[in-house]
């Protein structure tokens, strides 16, 4: 069901992609769900985050206020770290928050502080995000100087101390206790879980991790209300949620939206449509780790219980839409060959299983596929979710993100499969790969011309 | 130090804002790269001194991370993305129209004239403005030929 007019505020003006500073933010009202939080108990706020059903924002959906009580009573210090790694493909939402609103990230994050009684917060962002890093370090600057963060927030005696830390080019370090362990100093290694780091996390200590997201919706519940928040409301998906929608759509672009729209209406309403007014193929409506579907799920509602019930996840809400010049063998090869990177290697279902679903893909793709290959996939990958030789087996859940898209790829599209193999490659114009003399896989890059740029606006 | 000479103070109270010197790590070997375009080994050495570990540690965590450079690069480092959303929306061949219009070798990550190195990377987090890439510290995204060119043609 569409939505009735409603007030964005997360990303109000996106399209100017202008930051706002201090002193704007203050005059717009900024920093006063700040001076209300200071009047509260850690539990109030804590009580008003759960009763407002925030769940976050980062991919798992997990409720936001419950998490926060998970920390042990009484042992400290505690910290907060921010994920703004940001790397799931198709998601690219945390960095315009960053970049055009800091200071309602800092907000959030101080009110964050406040509620699990914390001193200090980091927020992790991903190396490839400089300029989002200068923006915020500006931002806390701002907020230093003005009496905002340090020892004495806002006169109240409470001290919140911030640090912007950047990464190095890991997707692995999204995962929150590689985030942990990379925010320490050493490679960004997942840990097992548990301990989960409410209990021992950063330095051993009670740790939460929130997405930049899902702290920066804290300020606007404080300010405008429960009722407001879950005035937006598709079952237990509460709330305005940024979607980013990429691909093959006419107006590609990162959209505020309550949770109740359906597919049809994102990709046709909101985006305009298929480019070239093209037939939908497939979508992948959640960051790339979730399963795919078919057209015939257009009518499904875009939220968390919404895309489950349809066979996926809304997940980061990173969603890619691919028209039928898309080969689902060349997709499915392209995302297999991220995961395959970014395996840190620490075990081995996920390390050789990424590995292996990428070679056999490939080499199917470039017509080298051979009898037994399909089913050599299946069984790495399995069926579904908590089938196959990855899912389950594996310390952080990257591992189910390389199988996913796999099992759900052959589901939908087994028989391009099968004429990928048995025609000896892709009937699609857009192949990309070839085996040179050497028996060497290349990209073939240097043999098309530069057609492109037709995701431009 | 030879290489962080001069940034005695600002190291320290780098390290100040963590609990434990050893979170220093990674924003120490950003300075390095920020300073010197790559990471050499004896760049390791000295923020190994830096930070109190051993030069191996060091190291350890440089070649976990795709973004601290082990090689010199080029002028301008050119980091283009080819992952899914960026994929479809014709990665491959601004790659391929990069590496033959500014001079690159078949398999050079850096152009003969020694101005630009590229790679190809994972997703940059620009998928709805794609196909993306960073030069230096700067992201562009909706590239087509003209405007990539236009960007890359700019620089000297
Ligand atoms: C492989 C992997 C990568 C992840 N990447 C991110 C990420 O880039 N950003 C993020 O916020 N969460 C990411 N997550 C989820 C985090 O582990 C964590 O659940 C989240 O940051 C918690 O914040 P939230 O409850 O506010 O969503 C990732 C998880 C996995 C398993
Ligand atoms: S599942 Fe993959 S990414 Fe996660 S710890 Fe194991 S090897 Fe590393
Ligand atoms: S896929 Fe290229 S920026 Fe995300």
């Amino acid at each position: 069901m569409p939505a009735a007019a409603y007030e964005k505020v997360l990303l109000p003006n996106i399209e100017k992609n202008e930051t706002e500073w201090l002193s704007a933010y203050q005059k717009g009202g900024g920093y006063t769900a700040l001076r209300t939080a200071l009047g509260m108990t850690p539990e109030a706020i804590t009580n008003l985050v759960k009763d407002a059903g925030l769940r976050g924002r980062g991919g798992a959906g997990f409720p936001t206020g419950l998490k926060w009580s998970f920390l042990p009573k009484g042992v400290g210090p505690r910290y907060l770290a921010i994920n703004a790694d940001e790397s799931e493909p198709g998601t690219c939402k945390d960095r315009p928050l960053m970049e055009q609103r800091p200071h309602s990230m800092i907000e959030g994050i101080i009110i964050t502080c406040l509620a699990i009684e914390s001193q200090q917060a980091f927020v992790y962002i991903r190396g490839e995000y400089y300029n989002s890093a200068k923006v915020v370090q500006k931002a806390v600057d701002e907020c230093y100087a003005a009496g905002i963060l340090g020892n004495n927030v806002l006169g109240s005696g409470k001290r919140v101390d911030l640090v912007v830390h950047r990464g190095a080019g890991a997707y692995i370090c999204g995962e929150e206790t590689a985030l942990l362990t990379s925010l320490e100093g050493y490679r960004g290694y997942p840990k097992l879980k548990p301990p989960f780091p409410a209990i021992s996390g950063l330095y051993g200590k009670p740790t939460i991790i929130n997405n930049v997201e899902t702290v920066t919706n804290v300020p606007y519940i404080l300010n405008k209300g429960v009722d407001w928040f879950k005035s937006f409301v598709h079952e237990k998906s509460t709330g305005l949620r940024l979607l980013c929608v990429s691909g093959h759509v006419k107006k590609p672009g990162v959209y505020e939206v309550p949770m109740t729209y359906t597919l049809r209406e994102i990709i046709y309403d909101i985006c305009g449509g298929i480019r070239n007014d093209h037939d939908l193929k497939f979508i992948i409506p959640g960051g790339s780790s979730v399963p795919w579907l078919l057209p015939d799920k257009l009518d499904a509602v875009c939220s968390m219980e919404g895309l489950q019930a349809a066979g996926s996840f809304l997940g980061s809400a990173g969603m890619m839409v691919m028209d039928h010049t898309v080969c689902p063998v060349w997709a499915l090869t392209n995302l297999s060959a991220f995961y395959r990177h970014e395996s840190c290697g620490q075990c081995t279902p996920c390390r050789e299983g990424s590995a292996w679903l990428h070679k056999i893909l490939l080499r199917i793709e470039t017509g080298h596929g051979q009898e037994g290959d399909l089913q050599m996939l299946r069984s790495i990958a399995g069926t579904g979710p908590g089938t196959g030789m990855i899912c389950g087996r594996s310390i952080c859940a990257l591992g189910d993100a390389a199988a996913w898209p796999v099992s759900s790829a052959l589901n939908l599209y087994w028989n391009e499969f099968e004429e990928h193999v048995k025609n000896k490659g892709c009937g699609y114009k857009n192949k990309r790969f070839w085996m040179n003399k050497a028996g060497n896989f290349v990209n073939d890059a240097f043999a098309h011309k530069p057609t492109w740029g037709h995701a431009a606006h | 130090m030879a290489i962080l000479k001069n940034r005695h103070d600002e190291i320290e109270k780098l390290c100040a804002k963590y609990p434990s010197r050893r979170s220093a790590l990674l924003p120490v070997l950003w300075m390095v790269q920020e300073q010197e375009g790559w990471v050499s080994q004896d760049a390791m050495k000295e923020v190994a001194e830096i930070i109190g570990c051993t030069a191996a540690e060091v190291y350890e965590v440089v070649s976990f991370y795709t973004m601290y450079n082990q090689k010199p690069v080029g002028r301008h480092h050119i980091q283009f993305c080819h992952t899914l959303a960026c994929a479809i929306c014709g990665s491959h061949e601004a790659v391929g129209h990069i590496r033959e219009k500014y001079g690159f070798d078949e398999g050079a990550s850096i152009s003969r004239d020694g101005k630009f190195s590229l790679v190809e990377v994972e997703c940059i987090g620009a998928c709805t403005e794609a196909p993306a890439m960073l030069v230096g510290e700067t992201l562009y995204g909706n590239l087509t030929p003209e405007r990539l060119d236009e960007v890359l043609n700019a620089r000297n």
